[in-house]
């Protein structure tokens, strides 16, 4: 193990990078080390913009006017209140990243090609502002920006700035990829594949978008400061629309969900660019063709191709050793201590729900106490999965009030609910598709509030340290599970009793009180069901009481001990299995008439 | 009250125009929920098609617009076949490439009619009208009647004929469309088609309100998804309601901003558009879980 070549890979590989980019200006002309210059510059906006679009999922189409603000701000400060380059460069910097708080607030309340045409007008709208202001120098710009002084190093020689402009450079790519990697770019990373998911374990989805546009400013705001000092020039055709769609095709083209891959796109288009320079109507042409070719042929981008090619190899040689799946390991039985006393876990009060004029629920009234497998049966569309909506917080219910363990939560958010220790799991799967397994369940492992992001800026070790320890107890978990073969796989590509089982793991790693399981017996078969009766009895013995919608009524028989029929948004019988099975109500409500009381009850079918 | 006036005219005819944009973008769409960013240069290589037939060959204003029509509802056909794997599928990477294609067009632009752009004389040569003091061009009228027409075309298309039927089924559920034996694919090339003779038509008329030049479809473009936004993303009325609203807001700002209405067009856009996300004829939608 020890000896393993994987082991030095890294490290001499980061040597090798960084003797690389000591060395190579010595090999560049004067104007080449200008092109890298500015390849560098778009290099930390296309970091900037992959952490927004590609790991968070923001639409982002103002990364150029970031950029932007953060240069005409440095050369505003600079020339006209004549502040030194580097006061003025801190203070374009905070400016940036509150432009960046501001224009994430649409994204709050809208997503998508929503988003993407909000930020792109705001985006002309600042170009807008450049070209009319005074201040900003009009359609000709600021210029006679001043050198910036750095301990004697001349940094008007475009050579030495480039060092400058490195550093800077790995720095940002290093804290881009620690964020890439660790908590907060795992809960982006979630929030991007499914929101509504993300939010069910414990993830503050407003913090999160607000956090990206931040960081995609700050990471704008740093490349306009490097701009103004390396051009000492601004002008607003530097921000157009037309750059900004460049800047879409150097993400897109390197593979937006990879930070490397963004530099990489970067740094090549820039260069391409450069060649072209004579022919820059076909160099746009090019692009616009690549663009179109990889959205089509290759949408993970120039860095998803490695894992591409390899997936494809693996299905031609057909991979010898198949994953399978482990038998469930029970978790410890708690004892009964906590049994009994103080507040039931779950009680809903007189709760009603309104879809405009449909009444999804009305006066719906449930007590579910500590230790319980309770189970919710009803026909079709009787509002079982709307109950579960609004216990986890997804809808706010119209009327009547909720307690968790004797805590009012009506109206709180799921991700409040989910550090109360309420987890979930849902009727159509929401697993974060492009996440592995291991991924899946530690981003649900992760109990930390989101606004301890700040740590990331002022203590980062603690983050690392708490990452270790959270990557063990993901193992753990998944070796509970049986699990522990997957964990590098997408669950997407999985059979779907697997997928189940992987929400479940999910939803208990966030170690709750209360789990709401919503059809969790849908789709599997026979000896499926039997292995989730087992697992959802080892769930209850450890102490965490489970609700579940059930359509199967064998497993509803077999593992609940207390029932609860809804019927067209109200609650019609209560009770044990037996009990309810026999209630007229119930019955009326399932058949329409006496016709099932004389069937025997179903065995565990499928 | 008189310059009140005087600039809700300005504003509805050029309205009229981001109405026109706004509907093709959101006929398209409602049927294939593909958000066409290559819309705007769609309009812009209309509005070059149109200004060449009408200015070098002679044409009849009319007939050259027809033309232009026909030429950009092929492009509209190429854009959608190259686009289809994509279709129902991932929001971002048809956006990304319906960006990629607005780069193609753009360049293919400035190959044929180069970069700085022309004037196109009106083809209107009758004085302006005086209304109670106000004054109306004459172009402004044909504008707005054309795109009235084609609104009216448009939504008689969608709810009398079967194919406009279709497309609605389409708009509604793809999946049970199939199901009902409608080709789906071929129902999207056709609203892409119509999206995109609907640039055309807008591109057409703002040619001789504006100045034609490859860069003319950003903001202009940009302003019609906004309008469509504005009015509710995928509804008919929504959009010309949404495009008129635009209309009156750009001559507005423009009146008592200047130069900057730009900016200010979009602040209070976004503004709106918080209040009210779904836009205003847009339904609320709920998220299933």
């Amino acid at each position: 193990m020890s000896l393993s070549p994987r082991r030095f890979i890294r490290p001499a590989g980061l040597v090798a990078l960084v003797v690389v980019a000591w060395a190579l200006p010595y090999g560049l002309g004067g104007y080449a080390i200008h092109v890298v210059d500015i390849a560098l510059v778009f290099a930390l906006l296309a970091i900037g913009m992959g952490l927004a679009m590609g790991i968070a999922g923001q639409i982002n189409l103002a990364q150029i006017a970031f950029f932007g603000v953060a240069a005409y701000a440095t050369a505003i400060l600079t020339t006209r209140s004549g502040l030194g380059f580097w006061t003025a460069a801190v203070l374009a910097v905070l400016a940036t990243g509150l432009i960046g708080l501001l224009v994430a607030i649409p994204a709050l309340r809208m997503q998508s090609h929503y988003l993407g045409i909000v930020t792109l007008g705001l985006a002309l709208g600042f170009i807008n502002w450049t070209t009319n202001a005074e201040l900003a120098g009009g359609a000709d710009g600021i210029s006679a920006i001043p050198v910036p002084p750095l301990f004697g190093v001349d940094l008007s020689s475009e050579y030495l700035y480039y060092y400058l402009e490195v550093v800077v450079f790995a720095v940002a790519l290093a804290f881009g990829l620690f964020v890439a990697r660790t908590s907060l770019g795992r809960r982006m990373r979630a929030m991007r594949d499914d929101p509504l998911a993300a939010g069910a374990v414990g993830a503050q989805i407003p913090l999160l978008r607000m956090t990206a546009f931040l960081l995609a400013s700050v990471y704008g705001g740093v490349a306009g400061v490097l701009y103004a000092g390396l051009v000492r020039f601004v002008a607003p055709d530097t921000f157009n629309i037309a750059n900004m769609f460049l800047l879409l095709a150097m993400v897109v083209i390197g593979g937006r969900q990879s930070l490397v891959g963004c530099v990489i796109g970067a740094a090549g288009l820039s260069l391409v660019r450069e060649q072209l320079v004579d022919h820059a109507t076909y160099a746009q042409l090019g692009f616009g063709v690549v663009v179109v070719g990889m959205v089509v042929f290759a949408p993970t981008g120039l860095a998803g191709i490695p894992a591409r090619l390899r997936g494809v190899l693996e299905r031609r040689r057909g991979s010898a050793v198949r994953a399978t799946l482990r038998p469930f390991q029970p978790y410890e039985p708690a004892g009964e201590t906590e049994r009994d006393d103080g507040p039931p876990i779950l009680e809903v009060r007189e709760v009603g729900k309104r879809f405009r004029g449909l009444k999804a629920l009305d006066g719906v009234s449930l007590t579910v106490c500590h230790g319980e497998i309770r189970g919710i049966v009803g026909p079709n569309g009787s509002g079982k999965t709307t109950l579960f909506n609004v216990v986890s917080g997804f809808y706010r219910a119209s009327a009547g009030q909720i307690a968790l363990a004797g805590r009012p939560v009506s109206g709180a958010r799921p991700y409040r609910l989910s550090l109360l220790g309420l987890a979930r799991t849902f009727q159509n799967l929401r697993l974060f598709d492009d996440l592995t397994v291991k991924d899946n369940v530690l981003v649900a492992l992760d109990r930390t509030p989101t606004r301890a992001i700040w740590r990331y800026v002022l203590w980062p070790v603690a983050i690392w340290r708490r990452e270790r320890r959270l990557d063990h107890r993901a193992d753990e978990l998944l070796a509970r599970f049986g699990l522990t073969e997957f964990a590098a796989t997408r669950p997407s590509s999985l059979p779907y009793g697997i997928q189940r089982r992987i929400e479940i793991a999910r939803a208990m790693a966030g170690s709750p009180r209360l789990l709401l399981l919503d059809e969790p017996a849908a789709g599997l078969n026979g000896e499926e069901v039997r292995q989730l009766a087992e697992i959802v009895r080892s769930i209850r013995d450890s102490g965490v009481t489970v609700v579940l919608i059930e359509h199967n009524m064998g497993l509803v028989m077999s593992l609940c001990e207390r029932v609860t029929v809804l019927a067209g948004g109200s609650i019609i019988a209560e009770g044990t299995p037996a009990e309810v099975v026999g209630h007229p109500k119930v019955i009326e409500a399932y058949l329409g008439d006496s016709a099932m009381a004389d069937l025997p009850l179903p065995e565990v079918t499928q | 009250m008189q310059v009140f006036l005087q600039t809700l005219i300005g504003g509805l005819s050029l309205g009229a125009v981001y109405a026109l944009v706004a509907m093709g973008f959101s006929l398209v769409y409602r049927t294939m929920g593909l958000v066409n960013f290559a819309h705007a240069d769609v309009l812009m290589i209309g509005a070059y098609t149109a200004s060449t037939f009408y200015t070098s060959t002679r044409l009849p204003f009319a007939v050259a617009m027809v033309s232009a029509i026909a030429v950009t509802g092929l492009i509209g056909l190429v854009i959608e076949r190259v686009l289809r794997p994509l279709e129902n599928k991932d929001v971002t990477l048809m956006l990304i490439g319906t960006i990629g294609f607005g780069m193609v067009l753009q360049a293919v632009a400035i190959l044929i009619w180069g970069a700085t752009g022309r004037a196109v004389p009106s083809p209107v040569k009758a004085a302006p009208l005086q209304v109670l003091g106000l004054r109306i061009r004459t172009y402004d009228l044909v504008v707005v009647a054309v795109a009235a027409v084609a609104v009216v075309l448009l939504v008689a298309f969608l709810q009398r004929t079967k194919r406009g039927a279709a497309m609605q089924a389409v708009a509604m559920d793809h999946e049970a469309a199939t199901a009902v034996g409608i080709h789906v694919g071929r129902s999207n090339a056709i609203a892409f088609a119509i999206g995109a003779g609907l640039a055309a038509l807008a591109g057409g008329l703002v040619g001789p309100m504006l100045y034609v030049s490859p860069t003319m479809g950003g903001t202009l473009g940009i302003k019609g998804f906004a309008a469509a936004m504005l009015g509710g993303c995928g509804n008919i009325p929504g959009a010309v309601v949404g495009g008129l609203a635009i209309g009156v807001l750009d001559s507005y700002a423009a009146g008592h901003f200047q130069g900057y209405s730009e900016l200010v067009v979009f602040l209070v856009f976004t503004a709106i558009i918080m209040i009210r996300p779904t836009g205003l004829f847009g339904e609320t939608t709920v998220s299933r879980a």
